[in-house]
């Protein structure tokens, strides 16, 4: 007999009771060749791979236990039109600079760019049929989409992320979905950075001053929770 | 982007060279006519529970002046959260209109321009700040704050999706612990600036000042 709460830091996750499918949503940001598969994004301005790699295993255990209960899966692509009309002239700039052009050719196609193949979700956790994709011009998933309507509409008020990378855009759409009301769960073991102290201070920040964005856990502890 | 000859009078400025990653803003010369200093979290909220307060109190308040001076514009963001029981309870939340701990500091109302409530930690959610800068043609902004992790960090986040060129100065935020501070930091360097550049305020003070008063020894 299991609550349906995790043991997370710093409370109890959720704080409103036990975890009801019907109002929680799995949210998996950006698992994108681009950011996690060789010739990628992330690969060419020379990170060490392995490390947004690593949750893409637990990830894949979450998003089989969160399926089979019959949540509601989002999943987030982070790219732009293919003549970068939606990419502000900064971060072209930026990335050009670096030798990792936005819409420049790679071997993944060109680089963040919608329909290509690096900008595609890597095979381990991809979308099934009926699952949400949403994809967006920037690191917050809620700028400039629609998926705050998406998550009112089929009533979700609880959302679990997983995604890289964790002091980017999975950090800066959990700090929004708080602001709008949702109560966040952030599973450690299931995201990654570039940097891994960055990837430890944002699992910290989470849980300050008695959990400003949210909570973390492990995925063991979602799993036990919900008995999966 | 604007042209740098479209607006007349105020000269170009120079580009902050001490930014890091690269020397701010993106396209070097610069109109302080066209920038805004956010002062994010200057509520007893954030600012009671940060680290250094009074000494980054007293750079923002150079800072905002010598801004203000050549043209810029100052915003003092207040961070409002919804009624009372309709969360969580967690101290990092942002407090009802109606709680003492929302009011903003004196010496940061006497500062700005322009204050604005945002409905969240995030200074664009929910708000006016994004009407307010795109009505002033506001092209690049400074951040600066309290509780910087939460309410520095979230609006920096929004301002740069939105294409906002952004410069964090790393002496002007007052961070809840010392070490997430200084990550958060890191953060906005990676990729090549990936949320803009930071900088300590000297940089910026120094690129504003309409002439300079001493050479610099070699």
């Amino acid at each position: 007999m299991t609550e349906r709460v995790v043991d997370a830091n710093p409370y109890p996750w959720p704080y409103d009771g036990p975890i009801d499918p019907a109002r929680t949503a799995l949210v998996c940001i950006d698992w994108q060749v681009d950011f996690c598969g060789p010739g990628g994004y992330v690969d060419r301005m020379g990170y060490d791979l392995n490390l947004t790699r690593a949750g893409l295993e637990p990830t894949a255990r979450v998003l089989a236990a969160a399926r089979a209960e019959g949540w509601t899966v989002v999943h987030t692509r982070e790219g732009h039109r293919p003549d970068l009309s939606d990419c502000p002239p900064n971060k072209l700039w930026r990335s050009k600079r670096i030798g990792a052009g936005i819409g420049d050719a790679g071997p993944c196609g060109r680089i963040l760019v919608r329909g290509e193949p690096g900008w595609e979700i890597v095979p381990e956790v991809a979308p099934v049929a009926g699952e949400l994709v949403v994809d967006k011009p920037g690191k917050g998933s809620f700028y400039a989409t629609d998926l705050d309507l998406l998550l009112r509409t089929r009533g979700i008020t609880h959302l679990v992320f997983t995604g890289i990378t964790t002091d980017v855009c999975v950090h800066t759409t959990m700090r929004d979905a708080n602001d709008r009301g949702y109560e966040c769960l952030l599973l450690s073991d299931c995201t990654g950075a570039t940097d891994v102290g960055n990837y430890r201070a944002s699992l910290h920040m989470v849980t300050m001053q008695g959990g400003v964005f949210g909570a973390i856990a492990e995925s063991a502890d979602l799993l036990k929770a919900i008995g999966a | 982007m604007t042209a740098l000859t479209g607006a007349a009078g105020a000269a170009a400025l120079a580009a902050v060279s001490s930014a890091d990653p690269y020397p701010w803003p993106w396209q070097g010369a610069w109109r302080a006519e066209r920038t805004a200093l956010l002062v994010a979290g200057a509520q007893p909220a954030w600012a009671t529970r940060s680290c250094d307060t009074e000494a980054v109190g007293s750079v923002i308040a150079e800072v905002a002046t010598a801004l203000r001076n050549a043209g810029g514009f100052v915003v003092a963001l207040r961070h409002l959260g919804p009624p009372a029981g309709a969360r969580r309870s967690a101290v990092g939340l942002p407090p009802a209109a109606q709680d003492p701990d929302a009011a903003l500091l004196d010496v940061v109302v006497a500062l700005a321009d322009l204050v604005v409530d945002a409905g969240g930690i995030n200074g664009f959610h929910g708000g006016r700040l994004d009407d307010e800068l795109r009505g002033r043609r506001i092209e690049q902004l400074v951040l600066c704050g309290f509780g910087a992790e939460a309410t520095v960090d979230c609006t920096l986040r929004a301002a740069n999706d939105r294409g906002y060129e952004c410069l964090t100065l790393t002496d002007a935020v007052a961070p809840f612990e010392a070490e997430t501070g200084r990550r958060a930091l890191h953060s906005i360097t990676m990729s090549g600036g990936i949320f803009g550049a930071i900088g300590p305020s000297a940089g910026l003070l120094a690129a504003l000042a309409p002439t300079p008063i001493f050479q610099e020894q070699p």
